[in-house]
């Protein structure tokens, strides 16, 4: 993975030296809160509920087992011993001291993180394909344009105080594991004529109040002028963007509002006059990054394992998890393993500082020092040899880490909502959790095969509702918390948003009125067919029926 | 970038312009000022980028609600200052504004983005020197100047020249590629009147933005010529003063200096090359190989003004006290130093050590 150099370091010293500078100028009144909170934002500091939260990025979702060590001790000294992963797959801390907050930077820059963009109307962190140099079907690591695009996009002087927040993802395969197409821009990357990288080039994505799925601006761009041309995207959209209103101000309404005819003329306009020799990253330098990230010295070995057989016949917990959570790899004898941080009734995505250290020990010895955050809210072991995945199985279970539901209808995706979050409307969390528990039979679960359950505490779609196949979004009806069902939403590379089932339900009807539509789904599945491909083939109204049936037979 | 009080006379439009509607104001304007009114509009900063790459060449002021942590944005996208309201916090300003030694964009401005200098940082001066003059070799003066100049070296340039008898050459071909290079003229306290007119005049017919006057450290001045006649005693003492200590200075974060130096000059300057490493600089030549013949024709083909001692027949100049009219057919540095042994001033051979009592 990528290592900093000096000039690295220097930013981002240098940036934690600016916030101090911005810190003791809010304290002597010299920047006032307005002025100060976007500044703050832009170090990930934000005010929630009850207390600050520090949001630390975790560029395209790689670590070593030394910067997840460190993330432990921030949870264990700095906050209340745990961190919460979110769909950026950066890591959250919902108790720091503002006070303490410059230290905790300088912690992290000791181990090359930071918390630089994490918020704010600027470019967010780069998120990619957990699976990145693991899959087969992928064309080429995209993790190196990744951290080009996270060079290029710290501090950036003219795409600082944008409209809104902007998000890139990049995918290196057909499928998307990336939820690619819900990004402001979206980058495919594909093999061009030449030979050579290019980028299929997707704009106008984003979930929120006004849900789009990106569309295609560009067919291949090349790997060469890719910084020139999101230059030109962002440019035409600084320029151009509604800054009136905020619900208004993302990329995607520009685009709706343009449409993407008139938007793409609008982008090469600024593109014909942009000079690109200066965007253009050196050959050398892309050679540079790119070596940060040849694949491990991978061992020779057999494509079966022993060890791993044997396991999977004697214990059939262990077969379970190897069902769910273990991937194949590219490389013979490896596999890819994901670890949940799912568990029964828990919090999607919150992890204590234990078992972020286990994790670091198990990556540091079993996986090349490398482990992924995903933007499921999971981890992920990239690199394991399939004969020592029935002991890191073992020592997951015992701190708890080894629930066997990657992909199933309990691996669910949700914001923190209204437990933490200021914006929210509605609670996410107790509502994902008595979903957890009323769905917690592996044996039903494994039989409605892969769902993805999303749940938003409100319409910023934090938790990607509009994408899941089933979605959960909390609203406020007069006070009270309630919940609106949609269906059929995907991420993946044949995005599509959910339909809206009907009238929202009140917190304790979510569970139950999910449970009924995934029964439905049971009914009325044709043989090997998946939730979403029976919602795209029957629409929603059987789900529909079996939501509010019950409620009409009373009625 | 500048701090300014007050907005200078000129175009004035707020951020919210349509970028067309900018642009026709920029065409005919020296100066426009870009109004914010919320500093979180963050469309000046696309405004002045698009301007400055489109070519628009005139002063671009900030004002309006902008905060001191603003200041870099400002300066990197194109501004060239900002008008402070009244109470402005300076000091916050210019802190915010050298807040970061590096930075990861090529935009507007000096400093090459770091992975330009990264590739820099493995290439030695050496290498970078020796891989020019190949790669020029059979070049004329422009090619070697866009050589020096190209972005992928990453080199921070800038033009050293005297404004002496036949600097319009050099200048007038920088002024061709990027009018806005630093230019340094060394400026001793004794030079010809005549030349410190020919510099503005010549700055302005050429529209170069970036003049720097570097003079000589005044303590330094009244610690070894209190007199202003160490020029009689020790020469060499007396340009080790004036020119080659403030030049030292002033090429702190240049690391390419362009000189108008030919072979024909000097028995010294014969095997000059377009590239050569200085005392950890790369020097660039680009008339090395040029005839006094040349430079003549190039002043009638381009029109240029003339240092006015010309007519007097002064063919080198540099400060009024070391340099002489030369006889017709001369050479023409035979008027400098006339009489000793000394051939240069010693910012292209290096420092000597002194000992003045």
């Amino acid at each position: 993975m990528y290592r900093y150099d000096e000039f690295d370091t220097a930013v981002v010293r240098e940036r934690i030296e600016e916030f101090r500078d911005q810190v003791s100028r809010r304290v002597s009144g010299g920047l006032t809160e307005d002025e100060f909170k976007p500044l703050r934002l832009m170090n990930g500091v934000y005010l929630q509920l009850h207390a600050y939260m520090l949001r630390v990025a975790v560029p395209y979702g790689t670590m070593n087992s030394g910067q997840m060590r460190r993330l432990a001790r921030i949870a264990r000294v700095y906050d209340k011993g745990y961190g919460h992963f979110t769909t950026r797959t950066n890591i959250q801390y919902n108790w720091p001291a503002l006070s303490d907050v410059p230290a905790i930077l300088s912690e992290l820059a000791e181990v090359e993180m930071h918390a630089i963009q994490t918020s704010g109307n600027c470019i967010r962190n780069v998120t990619t394909d957990v699976f990145a140099g693991c899959a087969d079907d992928e064309i080429e690591d995209p993790r190196p344009w990744c951290e080009i695009l996270r060079q290029w996009s710290t501090i950036h002087p003219e795409f600082s105080f944008l409209p809104r927040k902007f998000k890139i993802a990049v995918i290196a395969a057909p499928k998307d594991r990336a939820a690619m197409r819900t990004h402001d821009v979206g980058l495919q990357l594909i093999r061009g004529e030449d030979g050579e990288t290019a980028f299929r080039v997707f704009v106008g994505g984003g979930q929120g109040r006004i849900p789009h799925i990106a569309q295609e601006i560009a067919p291949a761009v090349p790997g060469r002028d890719l910084l020139a041309y999101l230059t030109a995207i962002l440019r035409a959209w600084n320029l151009l963007g509604r800054r009136d209103n905020i619900h208004k101000a993302r990329i995607k309404i520009l685009v709706a509002s343009l449409g993407i005819d008139a938007f793409r003329e609008e982008v090469e306009r600024h593109f014909a006059t942009l000079r690109r020799e200066d965007l253009r990253v050196p050959d050398e330098e892309v050679a540079r990054i790119r070596a940060y990230f040849a694949p491990p010295p991978f061992a020779d070995l057999p494509r079966t394992s022993g060890a791993f057989d044997r396991a999977s016949l004697a214990d059939p917990d262990f077969a379970r998890f190897a069902r769910n959570n273990v991937r194949r790899h590219r490389q013979p004898g490896y596999a890819t393993l994901i670890i949940s941080l799912k568990p029964q009734g828990g919090v999607p995505g919150d992890i204590t500082a234990d078992q972020m250290d286990l994790v670091a020990d198990l990556a540091e010895r079993f996986s090349f020092d490398e482990v992924r955050a995903a933007y499921e809210q999971n981890l992920v072991l990239p690199h394991v040899r399939l004969d020592d995945t029935p002991e890191i199985w073992r020592r997951l279970a015992e701190a708890g880490l080894a629930t066997p539901n990657a992909d199933l209808v309990t691996d669910i995706i949700a914001c923190p909502g209204l437990d933490y979050c200021s914006l929210a409307n509605a609670r996410s969390i107790p509502v994902a959790q008595a979903l957890s528990e009323q769905l917690a039979d592996l044996d039903y679960q494994e039989r409605l095969g892969p769902i993805r359950v999303n749940m938003s505490g409100c319409i910023n779609a934090c938790g990607h509702h509009h994408v899941g196949h089933i979605g959960v979004l909390g609203v406020d009806r007069k006070g009270e918390e309630y919940y609106q069902i949609t269906v059929g939403g995907s991420a993946d590379e044949q995005a599509a948003l959910g339909e809206i089932v009907g009238r929202s339900l009140a917190a304790d009807e979510v569970a139950p009125a999910v449970g009924r539509a995934l029964d439905r789904y049971l009914e009325v599945r044709r043989e090997g067919e998946t939730f979403l491909q029976t919602v795209r083939r029957l629409g929603a109204d059987p789900f529909r029926d079996a939501i509010y049936g019950a409620f009409n037979a009373v009625a | 970038m500048q701090w300014l009080d007050t907005a200078p006379e000129g175009a004035r439009l707020p951020v919210t312009t349509p970028l067309e509607e900018v642009e026709a104001a920029a065409r005919d304007a020296g100066v426009l000022v870009l109004e914010f009114d919320a500093f979180r509009d963050g469309r000046g900063f696309s405004l002045a980028a698009v301007l400055r790459e489109r070519g628009y060449r005139g002063r671009l002021i900030a004002e309006g609600r902008l905060i001191p942590d603003q200041a870099r944005h400002l300066r990197r996208s194109g501004f060239d200052g900002v008008v402070l309201g009244p109470g402005a916090d300076i000091e916050a300003w210019r802190r915010m504004d050298a807040a970061f030694s590096a930075t990861y964009q090529p935009v507007e401005e000096d400093a090459a983005p770091i992975w330009r200098r990264r590739t820099l940082a493995r290439a030695t001066p050496e290498a970078v020197v020796k891989r020019l003059n190949r790669e020029t070799r059979g070049g004329n003066a422009e090619d070697i100047l866009c050589a020096a100049l190209d972005p992928s070296l990453g080199l921070r340039p800038a033009i050293l020249s005297s404004f002496g008898a036949e600097a319009g050459v050099l200048l007038s071909l920088a002024a061709r590629v990027d009018p806005s290079i630093p230019v340094i003229f060394l400026d001793t306290g004794m030079h010809f009147l005549q030349t410190l007119a020919y510099r503005k005049a010549l700055s302005e017919r050429l529209g170069l933005t970036d003049v720097r006057l570097v003079t000589p450290d005044p303590s330094e001045r009244a610690d070894l010529d209190p007199d202003e006649d160490l020029w009689r005693a020790d020469p060499d003492a007396c340009c080790d003063l004036r020119k080659v200590r403030p030049l030292e200075r002033a090429l702190a974060g240049i690391d390419a200096v362009i000189t108008g130096r030919k072979r024909h000059q000097t028995l010294d300057r014969h095997d000059l090359r377009p590239f050569e490493l200085f005392q950890g600089r790369i020097r660039v030549n680009p008339l090395h190989d040029w005839s006094e013949e040349q430079v003549e024709a190039w002043f009638d083909a381009e029109d240029l003004p003339r240092h006015p001692l010309i007519d007097q027949g002064y063919r080198s100049i540099g400060c009024w006290p070391c340099t002489t009219v030369v006889k017709a057919g001369e050479d023409g540095r035979l008027g400098r130093w006339s009489g000793a042994a000394k051939t240069e001033c010693g910012i292209h051979l290096g420092r000597r050590t002194m000992s003045v009592g």
